[in-house]
């Protein structure tokens, strides 16, 4: 897999609560990322935030039970976002999803084992 | 800040247990009240109490938790109130609000200790830079320690103006391999990654040793705009001289 130059970065922005096809909305994301061939997807768990519902996402503490704000970053080039688009309006009926211009520097992997 | 003469005294009755937007209610009025530059206010818990519901709210011993009446109180000028009102009208619910006329004799005034200090003026840089965000592996290490951490020292080393490290929970990359927490958080491959910002050309200058560092992974470079980049010196004078 080649990536250099210009290339768009998404940022999808949801609460861990959320669902798709009862998984969690991100490990659906990550997977629907690597079966479209995607560069590369990672997943943060946020502390403390909020969004369009207004409603505070927080981890509580003591719980198993958490709603923490979550954010899926994904860098890829241009057409390949693009097509990434359309199921993600389709998985993420609440939230967020920026994209910006990012400049790639550096893409590398130390081939043989781990390849897949 | 609240000045002697007529001002009007608030009163808002809520109870312990409700709720706003997830959050308690009194802390949210009370949180409110505070980002919107009241001079002051008090949150009173009440022992006993009932309300519009005709529901009696105690503190029993054999019911531990118990939906106790709250009350916020402010003092504040005629016009701050009426500014503020409609808002807090929304938020109480089924609360009630009150309000009365009355006369400040003496304001409270900002502890002497406290008032804030002509302090020496802070580094501050403003404008274009850039923000550089590096994705590795936890794994990843770098002369037998973590790269994330040598990555770190070294861009201190180097006068890059900061650095964060983020742990991710889930994440692929160059080379297809799933990285995440396992159970009970033991096994520790979950994603890094950094982001650092500066001005180009000291990312640029940079980039020769993180290209020697970074083994496998990805970086990419982004526009920022700085809004604001201090540091209190003085603060750190005083922990200088805190430390032995």
């Amino acid at each position: 897999m080649k990536l250099s130059g210009s290339a768009k970065m998404l940022r999808i922005h949801f609460g861990e609560d959320a669902k798709w096809k009862d998984k969690p909305l991100y490990r659906a994301i990550v997977e629907k990322c690597r079966e479209l061939d995607i560069a590369g997807a990672t997943v943060f768990r946020g502390i403390e935030g909020y969004g369009a519902s207004t409603l505070i996402h927080r981890s509580h503490l003591l719980s198993f039970s958490s709603d923490a704000p979550i954010m899926v970053s994904v860098i890829d080039s241009e057409g390949k976002v693009e097509k990434l688009i359309p199921y993600l309006d389709e998985m993420v009926d609440q939230g967020l999803i920026a994209m910006s211009e990012v400049e790639v520097i550096k893409y590398v992997h130390q081939g043989g084992t781990h390849v897949l | 800040m609240l000045k002697a003469g007529p001002a009007k005294k608030v009163s808002i009755y809520v109870g312990e247990d409700h709720q706003y937007h997830g959050h308690s209610l009194y802390a949210a009025i009370l949180d409110f009240l505070f980002y919107r530059g009241i001079s002051g206010a008090n949150v009173v818990r009440g022992v006993a109490g009932f309300g519009a519901d005709h529901h009696m709210h105690t503190m029993r011993i054999e019911r531990l938790t118990e939906n106790l009446p709250m009350k916020i109180e402010f003092v504040e000028s005629p016009e701050k109130v009426e500014e503020l009102l409609p808002k807090l009208y929304e938020m109480a619910g089924t609360g009630m609000i009150e309000i009365q006329d009355t006369t400040v004799v003496k304001p409270s005034e900002v502890s002497k200790k406290r008032a804030p200090q002509p302090t020496t003026p802070p580094l501050r840089r403003e404008g274009k830079a850039k923000l550089m965000r590096i994705f590795i592996g936890e794994n990843d290490k770098w002369n037998d320690k973590p790269l994330h951490r040598a990555l770190v020292e070294s861009m201190r080393a180097n006068d890059i103006a900061g650095v964060t490290v983020y742990q991710g929970i889930l994440g692929y990359g160059a080379n297809r391999r799933i990285h995440k927490e396992g159970t009970l958080h033991l096994s520790h491959d979950r994603p890094i990654m950094l982001s650092v910002v500066d001005n180009e050309e000291k990312l640029r200058a940079f980039s020769p040793i993180l290209d020697a560092m970074v083994q496998q992974g990805l970086v990419v470079l982004s526009d920022v705009d700085i809004i604001k980049y201090t540091h209190n010196y003085q603060e750190e004078e005083r922990r200088k001289e805190a430390q032995p």
